[in-house]
C-alpha cells in the first residue's frame, strides 16, 4: 500500500515485523518516558531516554511504511514538540531570573525540593528536543529520497 | 571471571570493528557496526558506567543504524562475489602506525578501580560526591552534574542538538524554508 507510491522501495510489508513492533514498540516508548523521568534517580537522563523513545517511532516507519507513519504522526507536530522542549530548558532558566536568582539557578524558585524538580523539567525538555530531532531527522532523510528521485542521479 | 569476559567482549569488538573496515557489502558493514557498538555499550556497563553505556546503546547501536540504513538504500552493491574489500595499503600503513602511537598512551593511563588515580584522589570529585545529593536532592550525581553544576554546558549541547536538526530541515526542505 505505502510502497505503491514508490517512496521507499526497501519497504516490504512484513506480518511478523508488524506484529512483532506492534507488540513491542508500547514497551519501549514507555522505557524511554521512564528513562526520561528517572534520570534523577537511575541511569540515564534526557538524551538516552529521548533517543529510545524516537526508536520506537522509527520502528513503527519501519514496520508500517514511512509515508502511512509521516501522515499519523505530522512534521508540524514533531516541530512543536522540538520548539516545547527548548523553551522548557529556556524558560526555566530565564524564569530563575525573575525569582533573583542567577540564570538556571533552580534553588531560586523557592519550592521545596526545587532544584530536583527542576533538573527533571530540564531533562524532560532535552528528552523533547532529542526525540524531536532524531524523528525529523529520520522522516527527513526518508522523505528526501522522494523529492530527488527525479533531480540528483549523477 | 571478569577477566574472560571482558577479553571476549573486547575480541568481540575489534574483530566487529574490523569487520566494518574490510567488508564488502555496505549493509552487512553497518550491522556490524551495530555490534560493534553494541559491544562497546557492554563494555561500559561492567566499567560501571551505565549513563554513558545506555546513550551507546541508543544512539550508536540504534539511531546511526537506522540513518545509515535509510542513506544506503539508494545505493547499489557492489558487483562481485567477493566478501571482503581489497586493502589499500598507504591508508592502512597509516591507521596502523595511529593505533601504534594512541596504544603508546595506554600504559600512562590509571588501573581500572585504582583508588589512587586522579580522578578518584581529585578534590572536584569529592565535592560533588559529597554536596551533589544535599544540594541538589538528585540521587544520580551524573544528572546533578550535568542538569545543574553543569546546566549551562547541558543548554550548549541542546543547542548544538536543535541547530543540528534546524540545519537538515533547511538543507533537506529548501522549497518550504528558504
Amino acid at each position: 500500500m505505502s510502497a505503491a507510491d514508490g517512496s521507499l522501495s526497501a519497504y516490504v510489508e512484513s506480518t511478523i515485523i508488524m506484529t512483532t513492533v506492534r507488540v513491542v514498540s508500547p514497551f519501549v516508548f514507555t522505557f524511554g518516558l521512564f528513562v526520561m523521568f528517572h534520570g534523577a534517580e537511575s541511569a540515564g537522563g534526557g538524551f538516552q531516554g529521548g533517543a529510545i523513545v524516537a526508536s520506537s517511532i522509527i520502528m513503527l516507519a519501519f514496520a508500517f511504511g514511512i509515508e502511512p507513519t509521516r501522515e499519523w504522526l505530522d512534521d508540524s507536530v514533531i516541530r512543536l514538540i522540538v520548539g516545547v522542549g527548548a523553551t522548557t530548558f529556556v524558560g526555566i532558566g530565564i524564569g530563575a531570573l525573575a525569582f533573583d536568582g542567577a540564570f538556571l539557578e533552580y534553588a531560586a524558585y523557592g519550592i521545596s525540593h526545587g532544584v530536583k524538580y527542576g533538573i527533571e523539567l530540564v531533562e524532560l525538555g532535552i528528552g523533547a528536543i532529542v526525540a524531536g530531532v532524531i524523528v525529523s531527522l529520520f522522516m527527513n532523510l526518508a522523505g528526501g529520497f522522494n523529492h530527488d528521485s527525479g533531480g540528483d542521479d549523477t | 571471571m571478569q577477566l574472560l569476559l571482558y577479553g571476549v567482549l573486547l575480541t568481540f569488538v575489534v574483530f566487529a570493528a574490523l569487520a566494518v573496515a574490510f567488508l564488502r557489502d555496505i549493509l552487512s558493514a553497518i550491522i556490524a557496526f551495530a555490534g560493534f557498538s553494541f559491544g562497546v555499550a557492554i563494555v561500559y556497563i561492567l566499567l560501571r558506567a551505565p549513563d554513558v553505556a545506555l546513550t551507546e546503546a541508543a544512539v550508536g547501536a540504534g539511531v546511526t543504524t537506522v540513518l545509515f540504513l535509510l542513506a544506503i538504500v539508494r545505493t547499489v552493491r557492489p558487483g562481485g562475489d567477493r566478501l571482503f574489500e581489497r586493502v589499500a595499503w598507504g591508508p592502512a600503513i597509516i591507521a596502523t602506525g595511529l593505533v601504534g602511537v594512541l596504544l603508546t598512551t595506554v600504559r600512562s593511563l590509571p588501573t581500572i578501580g585504582d583508588p589512587n588515580s586522579p580522578v578518584a584522589t581529585s578534590e572536584i570529585t569529592r565535592y560533588y560526591l559529597e554536596n551533589a545529593y544535599p544540594q541538589t536532592d538528585v540521587e544520580n550525581v551524573v544528572t546533578a552534574i550535568l542538569a545543574a553544576y553543569r546546566g549551562f554546558d547541558t543548554l550548549g549541547e541542546a543547542a548544538v542538538v536543535l541547530a543540528a536538526g534546524l540545519a537538515v530541515l533547511v538543507v533537506l526542505r529548501k522549497e518550504v524554508y528558504v
